[in-house]
């Protein structure tokens, strides 16, 4: 099935998950990754029984710190 | 010939361009659509440009006449009225 | 407010855009923002904001300028090092643009202080280095119904997003809590490009000048990334969480939250 992340169309084996997803795409920090399927964000508890679809979109969405620091102790 | 009342005054003799369509620009803003500016601008640069520039912005050229200290005196209409 | 001869000299280049022009350079005259965080991203919306003329710009930081931050921190010169952040910010503000006021709050900000350090501004950018500053920004703009925007850089990576009350999700409604200390790497402890605030911290200037002039498309609703290995742009679409502890339907955060700080972030760098 094709499902497309972060904008790329890519072929998947039918029937992963989100957590599948996770793992294929060699996601940075996977327990602190925000996901979004289809326009809709999937709670971390439900990555692992989340089955993804054909057709699907997928925004992996990453915590960024860094820009100005002493502003907080 | 065109009837018009002049609404607004603004002197740009006192900038460069292209200052001085920026302020000739802001007086028109000032005014309400189809009242009537007279701008009072420098030969050269200033004659060649500004009337062009204003018309480029949609408004209505009236009037261009020549003083005889060399300045001129351009009458424009904002767009809109 | 009439213009004198030297401000539309000055300003010239905003006044010619149809989007501007002299009634959207006056609302930026007339505006006020506050910039949390004198460092990487907070330096480039700094110095834009002042060249750009808003007319009260707000500096927090309580820190001293460090020569690890001249790599990026474009607003604080070698001469500045050992000098509070926000005095070096002021200075370079004003010597770009005289016309316009700066407040500065040599201060961290805290869950005690931030309302009221917030409450005075029309626009908050959130210049942060760590994500306990990062929520209770968040947190305190949405519970003061206040805009703000929200961007952090790492590595070559770089993203924004703007919050406008009641016009599409905040920055916890994507991220819902902070990571636990030191889960996530901040630039502090990973490095980033010095340009890469440039980049950032100049779309958040750019952000502000839209929400004060009202033309065009915020990042309400969107998150940018970007990512300067490949030069690619995405703007992905957030939707909002109806749950969302503190924009949400039942909110349970009614005040401003300090969080633990990593360790590793005690004592700045970002």
């Amino acid at each position: 099935m094709k499902i497309t992340v972060a904008g790329d169309v890519k072929e998947y084996a039918d029937g992963i998950t989100v957590a599948d997803l996770i793992v294929s795409e060699d996601v940075e920090t996977p327990a602190y990754v925000t996901v979004a399927l289809n326009d809709e964000f999937v709670l971390t508890e439900n990555h692992a029984t989340t089955k993804l679809a054909d057709g699907d979109n997928v925004e992996f969405l990453y915590f960024m710190g860094g820009g100005g620091c002493g502003v907080y102790k | 010939m065109v009837d018009f009342q002049v609404d607004e005054t603004v002197d740009i003799t006192d900038v460069v361009c292209p200052i001085t369509f920026v302020k000739a620009k802001v007086a028109l803003e000032e005014l309400d659509d189809g009242q009537v500016l007279l701008i009072h601008l420098n030969d050269g640069e200033p004659v060649q440009n500004v009337p062009r520039s204003i018309k480029e912005e949609g408004h209505q050229i009236l009037k261009l006449t020549g003083n005889e200290d060399g300045t001129y005196d351009l009458v424009v209409r904002k767009a809109g009225g | 407010m009439a213009f004198t001869n030297e401000q539309l000299e000055r300003y010239s280049r905003h006044i010619i855009l149809q989007e501007v022009g002299a009634g959207g350079q006056k609302r930026l005259m007339d505006a006020s923002v506050l910039i949390i965080g004198a460092g990487g991203l907070g330096a480039p919306a700094a110095l834009y904001l002042a060249a750009a003329g808003v007319g009260r710009i707000g500096i927090a930081d309580a820190d001293a300028v460090d020569l690890s931050n001249l790599q990026r921190q474009v607003i604080h010169a070698t001469a500045d090092v050992g000098k509070p952040k926000v005095q070096s910010a002021s200075e370079s503000m004003l010597a770009i643009n005289p016309e316009i006021t700066v407040e500065t709050h040599r201060m961290y900000v805290s869950a005690s202080n931030i309302l009221d350090l917030i409450a005075g501004y029309d626009f908050v950018i959130d210049g942060t280095d760590n994500f306990p500053a990062k929520f209770l920004i968040n947190d305190a703009c949405v519970l003061s119904g206040k805009a703000f925007s929200h961007a952090g850089i790492i590595r070559f990576q770089g993203q924004l997003m703007t919050y406008v009350p009641g016009e599409g999700p905040c920055y916890r409604c994507v991220f819902r809590d902070p990571p636990p200390p030191d889960a996530v790497p901040t630039c502090s402890q990973a490095g980033v490009i010095g340009a890469m605030g440039g980049v950032i911290g100049s779309l958040q200037a750019m952000e502000a000048v839209k929400y004060f002039i009202g033309q065009g498309e915020l990042l309400t609703g969107a998150l940018l990334t970007f990512n300067a290995l490949t030069m690619e742009f995405r703007k992905v679409r957030l939707p909002r969480r109806a749950d969302c502890q503190v924009c949400g339907a039942h909110p349970t955060i009614l005040e401003p939250v300090d969080y633990a700080l990593a360790a590793c972030d005690l004592d700045g760098g970002g």
